[in-house]
Parts: C-alpha cells; structure tokens; sequence
C-alpha cells in the first residue's frame, strides 16, 4: 500500500464510508449585485485608494502614454518601461517615454501591464500569465502601473472567476489577484510599503 | 521541528520572565486584534460571513477524500505532480528527491507551516543545499536560528532593536531603529536568492479541488517570487487544506484576511494551475504538490473533527489573554495559542503536550472570533477529558476531582465540608482577613492572596435566619439515591 | 414571580453576603425568592477539568432543586452559563434533555433578569463611589452580559463609572487554570488590575465572585490594602438603604 493509499484509507474510516463516487458541485455562486457602473467605479476607486494604489482615470487608451508620463513627472520617476506586448501599439515616444515589450530584468524599474478585470468589492487587480503576460512585469519593478478599463470592472471576485472561465479556455498557469503595493507588518506590526514586490501600483482606468 | 511542548510549565517561567519578550508581547500584541475590530466595521454582515465560512470547510471535510481525489485529478491533468506523504520525514525525503532530480542548489521558501512540521529546512542544509526563508519574518528568524512564535507574524516576539542587531551581525550593517530602512536591508539581500534560485518552496493555503490549483496569499509579494522564478515550484500543505470551487475560495477570501490582519484583502491572491504554459517567458517548468497527512486524518470523525476547519488566520492567538502573556514559543511546536493548544496535543499524541489543554481559562475569546466557527474551548475540555479518563492526570488531580463531585452530590456531607472547611480558612487567616499560603494550592498563593471567607457560609446563615424568622424550618439533609431518582421521574 | 436562587458554591463558602444581596435585590424587584436547600454547585469546576460527570450529575440535582420555579436566578455569568450547556450533555436522551431545555431557558445571570426579565425594574438607590466594570468571559460572551450590570450601576445616584482599558480581556480565573498555571493568571490579573487602578476608581466591580477573588487576590499582595473589590450586587443592595434624593 502507498502512503496515498494508506492516507485516503484512514479518510474513509474516519468518515465511516467509501468514497463517493460523485459529489454535487457546491453551488455557492453570489448573483452580482446589479448596480450601475457608476457605483462600482466610485466602490473600486475609493478601495485602491485605501489599499495605498494611485488612481487616474482617462478617456480612451491612447490617452495612456500621457497619463503615464503625468504620474512619472510628479514621482520623478524615469521615463522608461517595460510593457506587456499587447501595449506596443499605443504611442509612447510622443509622450516622452521609452517602452521594451518584454520580461522585466531585476533592474527595470517601471512595469506597465493590462488587466484582466477589476474588483470593486477590494479594490483589486486580477492579472493572469499567459505567452504574451508576463507575470513578473507586475513583480519585478519597483513601480507597476496597470491599465484597467472601466467596463471591465466587476463587483465581487466570483464574477471575475466567472468572466475567466467565459473567455478563457482554461484556468491560466498563475491567476494574480493584487491589491496595492506590496507590504509588510512583519517588524513590530508597523506596516512598511515597499516589500518585495511593487513599491508603487497605479491604475490607470481607461473609459 | 523539536518538539518543546512537554516542558510547557518551564518554557512559560522562562517567557514570562523574559522582560525584552514581555515588552514586544504588550507593545505589539494587540494591533492585529484593533485591525480586525476596525476591518469588521466595513463588512455588513460579518456573522453570515462566518457561517459561511463554517459550513465550506465542514462539507469539505465530509467529503475531504472525494476532493482530495478531484485535487489530484485535475492537478495532474495540468502537469502538476501530486505527492502523498504520511508523515513530516517523508514529505521532507519526498521534497529531497525532486530536489535531487532536478539537480538543485539554491532553495527559496516562502511561509509554510507543514515545513515547519517537518523540519524541512535542516534536512535540505544537510543535504547540501542553500535555503533561504523569505518571508520577512521568517528570515528574521533563519538568521536568529529560532522558531516562529506566531501563524502569521513570526517574529511578532522580536523589536526592531534585536532585528537590528541581527542584520548587523550578518550583513554588516550598521545599526538603525528605522523599520522601513530595516525592511528595505532585507529587500535587497533577498532579491539576488530570488534571482538566483532554483527551486521554490510554498505552503498552500488552500488547494482548489475543481481546478487543481495551489493558492498562495502573501502580502510582501515573496509567494509570486517563489512561485514565478525558479525553474521547480514545490508547494507543501496539509491535506485538509482542500476546497471544491473557486466561488468557495471566495468566501474563504473574505473572512482569512479580516480575521487574520484586518486587511480587507491580502495584498497578492494567487492561484497556480500547472506549469509553464509552452513559448511563455515565466513560471516553473516543474510543478509539485506535497499533501501531507503528519496526523490529520487521525482526526477525522472523532471528537477533534472540527479542529481540522481551520484555515490558520491567527485570530484566536492575537485574541487569546494566555497567548498574549506567555508568547508563542512557550506552547513548544509550530502552532501556538489556542489552535496549537488542540493541534499539537492532536498531532504529536495527547502525552507529548499534556500542559496545553489546560493552558486556558476557557474565555472564549478565540472562539467568537474563529472565522469557522471552531469551538475551541469545547475542543480543549475534550482534551482535558481524555487526559482524565487515559489517567494521564496526576493522581491528586484525579483524586481531588472525585471527592468534589461525591460531596457536591450529598448536599449534607458538602454543608458540612463547607462550613469546617470555611472555619477552618478563617482561621488560618490573618488580621487582614487574607491568606498568604495556603498547603497545596501555591499556585494560587505565589503570586496572589486568597480573600478569606467572610463568615459562616451562605446557607448556614440563611438556615437560621429563616428559622429565626419561622419561614422555612426543615433542614434537609441528602436525600437517598433512591429518593433522587424519584425526584427526577414524572 | 416564584425565584429560585442558585447561590453557587463560591458565595456560599466566601462571600454570603453576594447571597444576601441577591435575595435583597429581587425581593425589591417584585420576586418571591426561595433557595433550595439541596443545592451545592453546578458542576463546572470538575466538568472544565474533564470530568464529564460532573456536569452531567450535578445537572440532573439541579433539575431536581429547579425544576419548579417560575426562574431561576445565580450572581454568576459563569454558573448560568454552564447550566446553559447542560441539555448539550444530555444527547442520548431526548426526553430529559427537553425537560433541560424548558428549565435552563428560564435561568438568568442576575443583572440581566433585574434588568430584561423581573416583574417590576429595581430602582437603585443611592451610594457615592466611582467604579470600574470588570466584564467576566462566560457572561459576556456566552449570554451577553454586558450592559445590564452597567445600566443599573448607572442608575444608582451617586456612582460614577470609569471604563478600564480591555474590560472585556480575562482576569486569569478560568477556575483550575488559576492554580495549575498560576504564573500566567497572577500576570493576567496583574494586568487588570492595573488597567482598572488606571481608572482611578474606589471599587472593581464585577458578577462573578472567581473574577473577584483573583482580581483581590492580586490586588491585595501589590500591596494595595484600600481599593474594593466587589460584587455588583453587593453594590446595588448597599445603595437601597440610601433612598435616591430629589434632584434640585
Ligand atoms: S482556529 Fe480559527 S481563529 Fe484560530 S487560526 Fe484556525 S481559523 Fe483562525
């Protein structure tokens, strides 16, 4: 006998029973809450906000490259990024900007990245790898700015598993829910911004 | 992990006179409690949450070798490679192997407490291995060579001044007593072990049935590190960790943060499905999960079943009175406070930590908190009853235990014991009307004086006052047994 | 209103006049008072140390002491609240733990049948004192005992209430705990008592007299001979000799 044997065998005589052959999939679905946009935009900025995220809204995607010139001016942050592929297309240089479509390096410094949805009940990021989304871009830089349109917000986060399961073929290899900069209590409870992940994270909500 | 458990009364003196300890207990214990009072405000229904929460992780156990079985399924579908070990020492020999295979020299790991069961660190350094700890707390502790003293602060017993201390002696550094500088020292000696590692380990918070996936929950962002840049990923977790589906992953989501460090959210949810997608630039190529039982199932089903919910958030020990004066390292393994009081009793064998059961006044106040709804002081008299009927109480316990209950149920013979026994306290007293020593009880004497009884007992006087006032004049003495059980028919 | 007083075993033996306060106060509070004479404890302090016997035995003498009343009333959060568990011990049998439940639904921490269920309100009379409220874990966490002992000490002319710090934190009773593990609950009760001195207070009060000794306990060997240590009920039937004056 394996030890899996010998663990699922101690299970069953704990549980008094072999094992079902099948178990209904627990339905706990939450139905969203059917509330205007307006009212999760309002929810999930004033989330991000206090989750320590930067939020700037502007109106249509090419308006991106001058938003994020704008953030990195007042940061005084350098005008050099790594991007996620899908981001090429927009225009940077007008802006100012200087951004490599691929994996970041521990060096680079500013990380921008689409998202997949927003959640407005935390004020969360949901980002998932794939070839062309590279994971550590919203890992590795210091400052990771992420791209969120506004119809892409969802109220709670089983309607962004349900969205991920519509239009993905499956569960991607990493599904990342983030929310704000990383942190760390770890020294006498005092919370410290700025642990190993992103110092900085700035949605900017397009739409 | 060395097991201290059995010398609870001694570790306890120890802490309790350890004045830097007590002062980081008093000044940083409370914080995670105020943050959760504060977190909850936000949330409607906090209570629907728990008996959500509750009823998830109760239905999961019913069926946890059905989901067990789905887990692996799904998990193998992906590439994942899904480990069983019966034990601590072989989910360690298990995680050695892989390492082997893969030709590994540099380790990473981020928070796990199953390795922590297992000891898995010493047992890779002498494999020949580096391992390196990366949570922050966590690598405070690898360089002080000590154990965590806390579920998820694991170096809540530490002040800046000994982290200080310690990154000085090994990065040499100089001193300081800013925190975000002494944070900033670690980020940048732990970035290169990120980089440079070839495989990471995790624990796994909760393992997703329905998809096969491992879910990690940090708030420093090391499980993505550990995750997402060596080439093998090994995630080691127990096997009760399990839940069917997302949606209840969820649920769960609401109430371990709240509960654990008043954060709405974890900073970084991530749920691993499987190995590096083909032509993709990140993730590890190999995927591994170790389901470790070391004692679990054991549980199931029996009088401790319901010990097995937890979904390790710290709450009962931030709120725990007992936890908050001894710390962490007294209860002598990996799970402290009240959670360990019932787990390590539950894993190691009842006679390896016989002082943990007893280590509460049953306040409850981990109970109205547990996101779970374990009833934790229920769990620790269980316990205390099995230390009883196994006679593994000292034999006056168990002596003194009966004589009590015989006299409470012969009211004549408890008068009577009673009204010498107050006499006798009275006497012994002194002109404060205070006993200082009292034979057999300098447990209580040591440290606090015993008021003295105020007169004759209650029911004494109260038997001459009715008499004195011709109400009630019959003194009743025990009735027979017989007479009892006649009193209790209809 | 037919009470049956459950005294328990503590104020019997150490503090009678909590008994005699209790008789005062629901007497004043419209209640015909009886205290079987049969009875001795609830069982607690043997069934917390894992003598399952205890609880269930002890529970079926006080069936058989209480069973008659119209309620049955305790000066302890923590009796009523281990009378409370007892149907939990009577599972296999479904008849008596029915007959368990009727009883024990009936059966009230004092300050809470004085202030929710007593056929007229107590009206406290007058004393002249600041307090500091001492909240004990079984009363407050398993039936809520929290504002009733507050509300009457508040109508009590002339008592003045300061809140310690972490009122609601354990003093270090836990019954046994308090001599097997004396270390730890002589430095929880040394925390207590510091937070409730901070108050500045004249008395400690709390509504279990386990609380109250060890709070003494510790108290008295700091070496603080003076601030009282005392039973809410002691309190509030002091202050019915003191009729409440005109305000002016
Ligand atoms: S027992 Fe409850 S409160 Fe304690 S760690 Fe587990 S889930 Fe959290």
């Amino acid at each position: 006998m394996s030890a899996r044997d010998r663990i699922l065998e101690r299970v069953r005589a704990g549980l008094k029973r072999p094992t079902p052959v099948s178990v209904a999939r627990p339905d706990r679905s939450l139905a969203p809450m059917a509330r205007p946009v307006s009212h999760l935009l309002n929810d999930f900025i004033a989330r991000a906000e206090s989750l320590q995220s930067t939020v700037a809204q502007v109106a249509n995607l090419n308006a991106v490259p001058a938003a994020v010139a704008e953030y990195l001016q007042a940061q005084g942050l350098p005008r050099k990024s790594v991007i996620w592929p899908s981001l090429k297309a927009l225009d940077w240089f007008s802006s100012g900007l200087t951004a490599e479509a691929r994996p970041p390096v521990s060096e680079d410094r500013l990380g921008i990245t689409e998202t997949f949805c927003g959640i407005a009940e935390t004020g969360t990021l949901l980002l998932h790898s794939g070839v062309d989304h590279f994971s550590t871009t919203s890992l590795l830089p210091e400052t990771h700015i992420a791209i969120l349109r506004v119809d892409r917000l969802v109220e709670r986060m089983e309607q962004a598993f349900a969205l991920m399961q519509s239009e993905l073929d499956q569960l991607p290899r990493a599904t990342n829910f983030i929310s704000g900069p990383s942190r760390t209590a770890d020294i006498e409870q005092t919370i410290v911004i700025g642990a190993h992940g992103p110092r900085r994270v700035h949605i900017i909500l397009v739409g | 992990m060395k097991i201290r458990s059995e010398q609870f009364k001694g570790n306890v003196r120890k802490q309790l006179a350890d004045e830097a300890l007590q002062s980081n207990l008093s000044r940083f214990g409370g914080g995670f409690a105020d943050r959760r009072r504060d977190a909850l405000v936000k949330v409607d229904d906090f209570e629907a949450l728990r008996d959500r929460g509750a009823s998830i992780r109760a239905e999961v156990l019913e069926n946890l070798d059905y989901w067990l079985l789905k887990f692996e399924a799904e998990a193998q579908r992906r590439g994942t490679q899904v480990h069983w070990a019966e034990t601590g020492a072989e989910a360690n020999q298990i995680l050695l192997n892989i390492a082997r295979n893969a030709g590994v020299q540099r380790v990473v790991k981020s928070k796990s407490m199953v390795s922590e069961e297992s000891g898995l660190n010493e047992v890779l350094t002498e494999a020949g291995m580096t391992v390196t700890e990366t949570d922050l707390g966590e690598y405070i502790l690898q360089l002080a060579n000590e154990p965590p003293s806390h579920i998820i602060a694991p170096a809540i017993h530490k002040s800046r001044d000994e982290v200080s201390a310690l990154f000085e002696k090994h990065h040499g550094t100089p001193r300081t007593d800013d925190i975000p500088s002494l944070c900033e020292e670690a980020r940048g000696q732990l970035r290169p072990h990120f980089l440079a590692a070839d495989m990471g380990v995790s624990g796994g918070n909760f393992l997703i049935a329905e998809t096969g996936s491992v879910t990690i929950v940090t708030n420093e962002g090391n499980g993505r590190m550990v995750t997402t840049l060596p080439r093998v990923h090994v995630a080691m977790t127990g096997i009760e960790k399990v839940l069917p589906t997302l949606e209840d992953l969820s649920a769960i989501l609401r109430l371990l943060p709240r509960s654990a460090t008043g954060q709405d959210i974890t900073n970084y949810v991530s749920i691993l499905t499987g190995v590096r997608d083909e032509g993709a630039m990140d993730g590890p190529q190999e995927n591994h999960v170790i389901l470790v039982d070391n004692g679990r199932s054991r549980l199931l089903g029996g009088d401790l079943h319901d010990a097995l919910r937890c979904i390790r958030c710290g709450a009962c020990m931030n709120h725990c009175p007992v936890y908050q004066n001894i710390g962490g390292h007294a209860y002598g393994w990996v799970y402290p406070g009240p959670i360990g009081a019932i787990l390590t009793p539950a894993f190691l064998g009842l006679e390896k930590a016989l002082d943990l059961p007893q280590a509460s006044t049953l306040c409850a106040a981990c109970e109205v908190v547990c996101p779970v709804r374990i009833p934790l002081p229920d769990l620790m008299r269980v316990l205390r009853e099995k230390e009883l009927t196994q006679g593994l109480r000292p034999w006056h316990e168990r002596l003194s235990i009966r004589l009590w209950r015989w006299l409470a149920l012969h009211p004549g013979w408890y008068a009577f014991a009673a009204r010498w026994g107050t006499r006798l306290l009275r006497g012994m007293a002194g002109s404060d009307r205070l006993l200082h020593t009292l034979p057999g009880l300098d447990g209580w004497t040591e440290g606090r004086d015993m008021p003295a009884p105020q007169g004759e007992t209650f029911r004494d006087q109260w038997r001459k006052k009715q008499a004195a006032e011709r109400k009630i004049i019959p003194i009743r003495l025990d009735p027979s047994p017989s007479e009892k059980k006649a009193g209790l028919k209809k | 209103m037919r009470i049956g007083l459950f005294v328990t075993c503590l104020v019997d033996a150490m503090r009678p006049s909590i008994g005699f306060a209790s008789v005062s106060l629901l007497e004043a509070a419209g209640c015909e008072v009886t205290i079987p004479d049969t009875q001795t404890c609830c069982g607690q302090p043997g069934f917390n140390s894992g003598d399952r016997p205890s609880g269930i035995q002890l529970g079926l003498a006080f069936l058989r002491d209480f069973e008659g009343f119209d309620a049955i009333v305790a000066p302890s959060g923590s009796c009523i609240g281990m009378i409370h568990d007892y149907p939990t011990l009577f599972k296999d049998d479904l008849a008596l733990q029915a007959r368990l439940n009727v009883l024990t639904a009936k059966c009230y921490e004092l300050t809470d049948f004085l202030v929710n269920h007593a056929p007229k309100p107590l009206s406290p009379g007058r004393l002249s004192m600041t307090v500091s409220y001492h909240d004990s874990c079984t009363g407050l966490r398993q039936l809520e005992i929290k504002s009733q002992p507050r509300f009457l000490l508040q109508q009590t002319q002339g008592v003045e209430l300061r809140e310690m710090k972490d009122a609601e934190i354990c003093c270090g009773f836990g019954g046994s705990f308090s001599i097997k593990l004396g270390d730890i609950a002589t430095q929880m009760a040394d925390k207590k008592c510091a937070h409730a001195l901070e108050t500045g207070c004249d008395a400690i009060v709390g509504g279990d007299l386990g609380c109250l000794l060890n709070i003494e306990g510790r108290l008295r060997r700091r070496g603080d001979p003076h601030t009282q240590v005392k039973h809410v009920a002691e309190l509030l039937a002091e202050s019915l000799v003191n009729p409440q004056l005109e305000k002016s």
